[in-house]
């Protein structure tokens, strides 16, 4: 028996439920018939930026397992996507390896380096923990610096990675590209929306809300800390092959710590131990330096490196702005309207049971 | 001689980040992600208000400088601490560390847009003090650099040690909560904490630029002042001197021996062996682990 109501619940896989009203499914009908008529209409400037944000969706959704879910933060995501990329740049440069090996490949990689990175996680929590993922950052980098100047024509021009391609087909058009990464992308989401409602996501928001507590109710702690840095490194480096592919040239300066604070930016903004929240972070953060550059091309002087200072700046702005005044993100933000509209006009507070979606 | 100068130099400035980054986490649990950016933006506007008050840093207008800067400094770490971390306080500290690194990102922003990320160097105390018939030689910076990082830590001794507000610091370090119920004023404290961290990592920053030239990459020694803390222990500022020359020691001679850029890479391999052998410091106490 089901009831189709957010608040009355009779069975356990009720409360369970991702959409759970009938409209929202008409809803996510709509925003996907949407998308997938979007490249019939926009240009190839805004397919490209989706297809930015696509990539960035599933970086983000991999850091929200880990920093979100489980708790554990970590300022080393910028290496793991660092080493789906150079695993993807020398699998395919060197050895002629085709995508649909060089992918999966990248991802064990990234799970591999994730787990090594993940288990100073059992020993340290919180700050502690954070100083020893920069500190592998740096050592990664470091590594795939010198690596990239041996194997590079010269140390900053990277390698060239050829376009994936199939039976005569090769991808290289934005189009192609925007229906490859929204598939990858939603394939991505919806794992984790699942893998958040199974015993794993329960274990790890109990680690996340106290670790000693999960203990005593049975969880292995340190089992449940590496695989989030496991997951989340493996989601993260398909990212970095991902883009590797996209932008067909791996550098490791686009690898920086300021990236890795990026994507930790995308699920502050979006809104942590939430999967819909990194996907809303990481299109907010993705787009918000180009936003900031079209205001700035409408002043009538040019600004040159000025402009470059506040996009950047823009990002610290978010972070510390989301983090002072809206700590849950922007799907709180979504939440508390939705839950407006549906109480009209009464003001009660959301009543729905779970939330953490 | 040369190289004992030249590693005590460099580990003053390394020092002064770290007691910074030490003061700031003994009273807030709080560590400053942010610590080289607001070094190099410190050195940049000492930089800047040098060209202000005459461009030949003659001896009056260098004090005019100094003084600019360390008042500037300090007022900027008052001012971080009561827009920003004040609203933190009762919240989880990591969230308050990654409101440094967004304070960070915005600091390195500004460099981009305010000194559209030129480099300059600090050209002050170049000349040598002391000729070594070897070819090395000393200059005034070290000797300042080693003097001022003396009576810095020199002050806060005393300050911690027979003040009453220092008493009162330490107090609200140990139990903030006890503190504030004894008619502490926290705030002041945290404010105090900021500012002295603000006015400290200026100096080092100062140094530095006066030593090498100034860059939007110049913020890496952050991860210099923090891997000296972490060697010393986090919530020693005894240990953040000694963290300070072992840090400058090991990349010094690795630059010198070895090779200069295995040298980049000293910082975080020593801060990798900490965490792994001891990461409570050299004098940091055990419990601090489990705190945050």
């Amino acid at each position: 028996m089901t009831t189709n109501s957010p608040y009355l619940h009779v069975s356990y896989a009720e409360t369970n439920r991702v959409l759970v009203e009938p409209y929202q499914r008409i809803v996510v009908a709509a925003i996907v018939a949407a998308i997938v008529c979007l490249p019939f209409v926009a240009g190839g400037y805004f397919l490209h930026l989706m297809n930015l944000c696509s990539i960035a969706v599933i970086g983000a959704v991999g850091i929200n397992l880990l920093t979100g879910y489980c708790g554990q933060l970590s300022l080393g995501q910028a290496s793991f996507l660092a080493i789906g990329a150079f695993t993807t740049a020398i699998l395919s440069q060197r050895f002629g390896v085709p995508f649909f090996l060089a992918i999966p490949a990248s991802c064990c990689a990234g799970a591999v380096v994730g787990f090594v990175v993940g288990l100073p996680a059992l020993r340290f929590r919180g700050i502690y923990l954070a100083i020893t993922t920069l500190a592998m950052h740096y050592a990664i980098i470091y590594v795939l610096t010198n690596y990239q100047a041996i194997v590079g024509p010269s140390a900053s021009a990277g390698i060239s990675v050829p376009a994936p391609s199939l039976g005569g087909f090769t991808l290289n058009s934005e189009r192609g590209w925007f229906y490859v990464l929204l598939i990858v992308a939603a394939l991505v989401v919806m794992f984790a929306l699942n893998l958040s409602r199974t015993y794993i996501g329960r274990a790890w928001v109990a680690i996340r809300d106290r670790d000693i507590a999960a203990e005593t109710c049975g969880i292995n702690v340190p089992r449940y800390k590496l695989l989030a840095f496991t997951i989340s490194a493996a989601l993260a480096a398909l990212a970095g092959s991902l883009g590797a592919y996209f932008t067909t040239v791996v550098t490791v300066e686009e690898y920086t710590l300021e990236l890795a604070i990026v994507y930790l930016a995308m699920i502050i903004v979006g809104g942590m131990g939430s999967v819909i929240g990194s996907v809303l972070g990481a299109v907010f953060i993705t787009l918000l330096p180009f936003g900031v550059g079209r205001v700035f091309e409408a002043f009538p002087w040019q600004l040159g490196t000025t402009a470059f200072g506040v996009q950047q700046a823009a990002i610290g702005v978010a972070i510390i702005g989301f983090l002072l005044f809206e700590p849950d993100g922007l799907i709180e933000i979504y939440r508390r309207i939705a839950t407006y509209f549906e109480r009209w006009p009464f003001r009660y507070r959301e009543l729905r049971a779970g939330g953490s979606r | 001689m040369e190289l004992f100068v030249s590693i005590l130099a460099l580990g003053s400035t390394y020092a002064l980040l770290a007691a910074g980054i030490v003061i700031i986490y003994k009273a807030s649990r709080v560590v400053n992600f942010a610590h080289g950016e607001l070094a190099i933006v410190g050195a940049y506007v000492f930089h800047s208000a040098g060209f202000v008050t005459g461009a030949s840093l003659s001896a009056p207008s260098l004090l005019i400088t100094i003084a600019i800067s360390a008042i500037g400094s300090a007022l900027f770490g008052v001012l971080i601490y009561f827009s920003l971390m004040r609203r933190l306080l009762g919240r989880p500290t990591f969230v308050a560390a990654m409101v440094t690194i967004g304070l960070a990102i915005i600091l390195k922003a500004g460099i981009v847009v305010i000194w559209q990320s030129r480099s300059v160097g600090i050209a002050i105390g170049r000349q040598a003090l002391f000729n070594f018939a070897g070819g090395g030689r000393i200059t005034w910076i070290d000797l300042v650099s080693i003097l001022a990082c003396i009576a810095l830590f020199a002050a806060l001794a005393g300050f911690f040690q027979y003040t009453r507000l220092g008493r009162q610091f330490r107090g609200a370090a140990e139990n903030p909560l006890l503190a504030a119920q004894r008619q502490v004023n926290i705030n002041l404290i945290l404010a105090l904490a900021w500012a002295f961290a603000v006015f400290s990592a200026t100096l080092a920053g100062v140094l530095f630029g006066s030593r090498s030239m100034l860059s939007p990459q110049s913020t890496i020694i952050g991860l210099s002042g923090l891997t000296a803390a972490l060697v010393g222990g986090l919530d020693s500022l005894r240990g953040a001197a000694i963290g300070g020359v072992l840090v400058a020691a090991a990349t010094y001679l690795t630059a010198r021996l070895i090779s200069p850029t295995l040298a980049e890479a000293v910082p975080f391999l020593i801060l990798l062996a900490v965490m792994c052998w001891r990461p409570w410091g050299l004098f940091g106490t055990v419990e601090e682990l489990n705190r945050v």
